[in-house]
């Protein structure tokens, strides 16, 4: 932790540093070609729409990320790869592979002032699900439909899973990411580990 | 051999020998049996006592309708009492035992009861034990409950596992009988998605139990197949061994599947599952269940429901008797008297009830038309029947067909009214069924297995094409209508002896006849008067035949009579299973601070504060209280520098051009001024004008603010502020969103505290007393370059600041904060210390924010804004809150300082009595003060404010204490405020 060497950008040598923790250190099991993981690498900022400037900033969404806004449970992918979930009346959150920090600085270089931007990284645990079991253990947590009909990829559904509240996103055939908040990211992880567990 | 009444044939697996032990004794049935069938192959004809008059008991029926076979199944912690035998899937090395028995099943002591009967009829205990009085709750209760009851708990916590779930479908199909399978192929064909629930372990119902032919081939063949190409369809989801036991609102049924339940061991998987099926349509499929006649002495063991006897025959391959006589009003008795022969079970004789041509040759039969049964002997098993003109058989097994009733309970669940049909002698669906359900088959109160399977075909055709799918055009499978013919026949009426209406109650008909008699002539009064129908059969083989006898009794016919409301579940649900895995740790979610581990790793000692888990002092070596560690903390606060986590504090950021306007109008006082960099003490309160919470928030730009709430009211403040941007004021542009998560927040407290920042935040920054004054705020970086925000606030009245980290780096950071103040002597300190200085300043938590005070109870009048309208101004203004008499919120300190003062204790002038009209009011809270050197509060009084340095008494009738203590200010440490802006 203590370090001498580190060089801030005002030229002045910092006495500590400060390193990053996944909330769940990285988390990964296997369940006969299921698998649990966290995402350690992922960002997050909340955009919001502005009153009556839904065109203005649908359009700087379509110009970075090739899309506007999401309605509230649909999202998309850009071509850099990241993922624009409509989350909630007039809000959408960004994800995507993040750089240690900045990533307001990163949406808003994007979209410029035509949006309300909140960081969100931290405020979230986000884990992948993927594999043969993963709609069947999800079933035991939440009440969403998830057959392949009805939620289609890029589906994108808030929930309550064992109290918790939860973001699902469809992301692949088997594979969904879920999010969930990170204070509560053990017991989380630990509802969802139960069911794999159980239906496995 | 797997027991002496063991038949050849059936649908059990005769290679598959399975033990299990009745009693501690060791039996063998096979695979496909159920403990029942099992027991019926092993001719273990007594199974129970009764539960009031402990008479012997048998095995009655052969499906979830079962009155008698109760055991516990299991042992030790996983014993299970009240198990029905006729369900419980048998498996190796099963173990079942009786219960409700004093001494042995065959010597019960409690047998005595039966002799008391005179005087133990229904409501029994409302006319007796009257006197004396005073035996009442010393006697007469403790015997009574120590007698009651059926099977009894292992006392130990349970060790299985329980889960629930939710599923979905388009077409929800209850019951795979040949209805069920009829309408779930069709329903598949379509395209829908279909789930088809069987309460059974194998799918069937009827089919597995009959001789009956479909499609030219074996009922149970047909059903084997046709499952088989159910199961290939992947638009099917097929569920054995799963009840569904309540319809609900919007086609939503809850569901019970028994998962391992057959399983020796479940080898860590939930034993059972509830779930929640959305349906879009369902199509009740449940059967019927056959139903008894009342005669003298119809309860022993041996006397069984008729299609139950067939069916362990067919089905299990098992004679329920060597010698068998049948009792029936209809037609569908005779078949199990054909069944039986054709099995090479004698059969002596038929007695149909019906004066009638016998409906066909049965070899070796007396058939006796036009009589019943009267009554009956054999103490232990039955041994002897004697008819109403006077014939008597020796037989040891009785097949009783009262007619059949259809399962219509599941279209009650919204108070759906069945309606009487007297061409079956049975209650068919009637008035509103729950919406999105359709029934079929033997539950309408169509008999006739041709019949079902045309019916199951044509009802989903319809909800299918009613749900948007092309209905397949292939034809129903074919299949005869069995004769089904009845002439209600209710009770013999001139049996000698008493005739058992509800087995598992041990109604008889006398009893519902005296019910009539002293006016409980509802049927709701009946069954509460007599207990019909209740218990884990819920009267299944019971309720109509009571109802008959009431309606008998009356003079009026049943449909007049009615029925009771039949209410969820449809069978019983154990408690687990509602439970599912809510339960020990996994009973709700727990929230971690981003320095729990560290805290772990220093030994602290943590507290449940909502779903927190929060530190609430860290001990040290030679501390052997926790006042101890407390009064360190605290001290070492207020004279070097503290670190406390005070992430739980609800974080809202709230961005928008109307973001101003919109916190000046959810706090109570004003915002519109605050000046971007600096915070501001916020009080919210209800539109009723009580205080909801209160908080600081940031400006940290022109549109933006950071608003913080007390941890117990964040989220109740952020349904607040959402409902109020949504629904009071949907043009403002304003956004909110929790950012509770997103950072790890820390106060640090104490006159070191800014020296041990400076080792913090970057170089570039400064946070000298002129540049970064008390209520300053700025988004600013830490430990080079990662982004923090600071904010010059103060709870414990020390030189104080919050700095946040984002949550990710709150784990590094109080280490850092730590290392940092190590040479300025910094310690964490927890909940404990926290409060005691939050006591020494008077500020105000949940103890004094209790939702029924005032900003003027708190000493906040002022705070209430008259130079603008807020949510709760205007009623904060009603005559009556302010009153010269209101509580004020005032310090309090013993007079005698060595005393220790109470929270909760009331306060009262000094002679006056603990009446609720001289009560003053009441402590909130108190603390030792390390600073002061004695007990201290902070309490609501009335006047208080005007009442400073006045003497009253600090009564508390709980703990026995009366301290006098001096109302004094609540700012008993620094009441000028210097330290904070040092």
């Amino acid at each position: 932790m203590r370090t001498l060497s580190t060089q801030k950008g005002s030229g002045c040598v910092a006495e500590f540093t400060l390193e990053a923790k996944p909330v769940l250190g990285g988390f990964t099991k296997d369940w006969s070609g299921t698998t649990l993981t966290e995402l350690t690498n992922l960002a997050a900022v909340a955009v919001s729409v502005p009153a009556g400037g839904e065109k203005k900033l649908s359009a700087a969404l379509k110009k970075s990320y090739g899309d506007g806004v999401p309605a509230v449970g649909e999202s998309y992918v850009s071509k850099d790869g990241a993922r624009v979930v409509g989350f909630a009346q007039d809000q959408m959150m960004v994800l995507w592979d993040h750089p240690p920090h900045g990533g307001v600085a990163t949406v808003s270089g994007q979209l410029g002032d035509t949006g309300y931007f909140v960081e969100q990284t931290s405020n979230w645990v986000f884990l992948e699900l993927s594999g043969p079991l993963s709609r069947a253990s999800l079933e035991r947590l939440s009440a969403l439909n998830l057959h392949p009909d009805v939620y289609p990829v890029d589906r994108a559904e808030r929930t309550i899973m064992e109290h918790m509240g939860a973001l699902v996103v469809r992301t692949g055939e088997d594979t969904f990411l879920l999010a969930s908040a990170s204070s509560s990211a053990r017991s989380f992880a630990h509802a969802v580990e139960t069911s794999l567990d159980w239906v496995s | 051999m797997s027991g002496s009444m063991r038949l050849s044939g059936g649908q059990v697996d005769h290679d598959q020998v399975l033990k299990f032990t009745w009693n501690g004794n060791e039996y063998k049935g096979l695979g496909g049996d159920t403990l029942a069938s099992a027991m019926v192959a092993n001719d273990i004809r007594l199974v129970g006592r009764s539960f009031k008059y402990h008479r012997p008991r048998g095995i009655f029926s052969s499906g979830s309708e079962e009155p008698n076979a109760l055991v516990h199944l299991r042992s030790g912690a996983r014993r299970e009492p009240n198990t029905r035998a006729t369900v419980a899937e048998l498996f190796e090395g099963l173990e079942a035992t009786s219960q409700n028995h004093r001494g042995t099943l065959e010597w019960d002591l409690l047998a005595f009861n039966d002799l008391l009967s005179p005087w133990l009829s229904a409501g029994f205990y409302y006319k007796t034990f009257m006197w004396p009085k005073s035996f009442w709750e010393k006697v007469y209760e403790p015997f009574i409950r120590s007698a009651a009851g059926l099977g009894s708990l292992s006392g130990e916590a349970d060790p299985d596992a329980y889960d629930k779930g939710n599923l979905h479908c388009d077409v929800l199909v209850i019951g795979a009988g040949p209805a069920g399978l009829a309408a779930a192929v069709a329903a598949a064909k379509s395209g829908a998605q279909v789930i088809l629930a069987e309460e059974d372990f194998q799918m069937g119902g009827r089919l597995l139990a009959e001789t009956y032919e479909v499609n030219g081939k074996p009922g149970a063949d047909w059903a084997q197949e046709t499952v088989a190409q159910l199961g290939t369809m992947p638009n099917v989801r097929l569920m054995t061994r799963t009840a569904v036991f309540g319809a609900y609102d919007h086609g939503i049924y809850g569901a019970l599947e028994r998962k391992t339940d057959h399983l020796s061991n479940p080898a860590g998987k939930p034993r059972q599952i509830m779930w929640r099926i959305y349906s879009k349509r369902a199509i009740l499929c449940g059967g019927a269940t056959e139903r008894s006649v009342a005669f003298g002495n119809n309860d022993r063991p041996g006397i069984m429901l008729a299609g139950s006897v067939r069916a362990y025959a067919n089905r299990w391959a098992a004679s329920a008797g060597k010698r068998v006589a049948v009792l029936t009003n209809n037609d569908d008795g005779w078949r199990t008297a054909t069944d039986l022969v054709a099995k090479g079970v004698e059969v002596a004789g038929v007695i149909d009830t019906r004066d009638r041509e016998p409906l066909t040759h049965i070899p070796g039969a007396a058939v006796v038309t036009g009589a019943a049964v009267k009554d009956t002997s054999g103490r232990r098993a039955l041994k002897r029947i004697t008819l109403t003109n006077g014939q008597t058989m020796d037989v040891d097994c009785l097949a009783v067909s009262g007619g059949w009733s259809p399962n219509v309970h599941l279209t009650c669940h919204q108070r759906g009214k069945p309606v009487w049909d007297e061409a079956i002698a049975g209650f068919v669906p009637g008035g509103t069924l729950p919406v999105g359900m359709v029934v079929a088959g033997s539950t309408n109160g169509t008999y006739g297995t041709g019949a079902c399977l045309a019916e199951g075909r044509s009802v989903a055709n319809a909800v299918v094409k009613d749900l948007g799918f092309a209905a397949s055009r292939a034809g129903a499978a074919k299949a005869d209508d069995e004769p089904s013919d009845v002439t209600a026949f209710w009770h013999v009426k001139d049996s000698p002896s008493r005739a058992w209406v509800d087995l598992q109650n041990d109604v008889t008909s006398k009893d519902v006849k005296l019910a009539e008699q002293e006016g409980f002539r509802s049927v709701e009064h009946l069954k509460r008067y007599t207990t019909l129908g209740m218990a884990t059969d819920q009267g299944k083989t019971s309720n109509v035949l009571g109802l008959a006898v009431m309606a008998d009794a009356r003079g009026r016919t049943i449909q007049e009579t009615g029925t009771t409301i039949f209410r969820p579940p449809y069978s019983p649900v154990p408690l687990g299973a509602f439970a599912g895995r809510a339960k020990g740790k996994d009973f709700r979610p727990t929230r971690l601070t981003p320095s729990h581990d560290w805290a772990a790793e220093y030994g602290v000692s943590m507290v449940e504060s909502g779903p927190w888990m929060r530190a609430e002092w860290y001990p040290r070596s030679g501390e052997t209280t926790w006042r101890d560690s407390c009064d360190r903390e605290a001290a070492n606060t207020r004279e070097k520098v503290g670190v406390a986590d005070v992430t739980t504090l609800g974080k809202i950021d709230i961005q928008g051009k109307d973001a101003t306007d919109f916190i000046n109008r959810v706090y109570s006082n004003g915002f519109a001024k605050l000046a971007v960099g600096k915070v501001r003490y916020g009080l919210m309160l209800r539109e009723d004008g009580m205080v909801m919470d209160d908080g600081t928030t940031a400006r940290l730009g022109e549109n933006h603010y950071v608003m913080t709430t007390t941890t117990a009211n964040a989220v109740g403040v952020y349904r607040h502020l959402d409902f109020c941007r949504q629904c009071l004021w949907p043009d403002m542009d304003v956004h909110i969103i929790s950012v509770t998560d997103s950072w790890a927040q820390f106060a640090v407290a104490g006159p070191k505290s800014r020296d041990l920042l400076r080792k913090i935040v970057d170089a570039d920054i400064d946070i000298s007393n002129e540049a970064f004054p008390f209520m300053a705020c700025a988004d600013i970086t830490v430990c080079g370059g990662t982004p923090g925000r600071l904010f010059r606030i103060s709870f414990s009245g020390e030189l104080a600041y919050e700095i946040a980290v984002p949550s990710r780096y709150g784990d590094s950071f109080i280490r850092a904060l730590m290392a940092a103040g190590e040479e300025f002597g910094v310690m964490p300190y927890g909940l404990e210390a926290l409060s005691v200085m939050r006591i020494e300043k008077g500020h105000a938590v949940a103890n004094e924010l209790t939702g029924q005070t005032t900003a003027r109870n708190l000493g906040l009048g002022r705070m209430v804004s008259d130079k603008k309208d807020s949510i709760g101004a205007v009623l904060s203004r009603r005559e009556y809150l302010n009153r010269d008499d209101v509580w004020h919120l005032v310090g309090l300190q013993p007079v005698d300082k060595s005393k220790k003062l109470s929270a909760g204790a009331h306060f009262l002038d000094k002679d006056a009595e603990p009446t609720m009209d001289n009560d003053l009011g009441w402590m909130t809270s108190v603390a030792y003060s390390p600073a002061l050197g004695h007990s201290i509060g902070i309490g609501f009084v009335k006047r208080g404010g005007k009442r400073f340095h006045d003497v009253v008494r600090a009564w508390d009738g709980v703990r026995g204490e009366d301290i006098e203590v001096e109302i004094v200010h609540a700012h008993f440490v620094d009441p000028e405020g210097e330290r904070l802006r040092g």
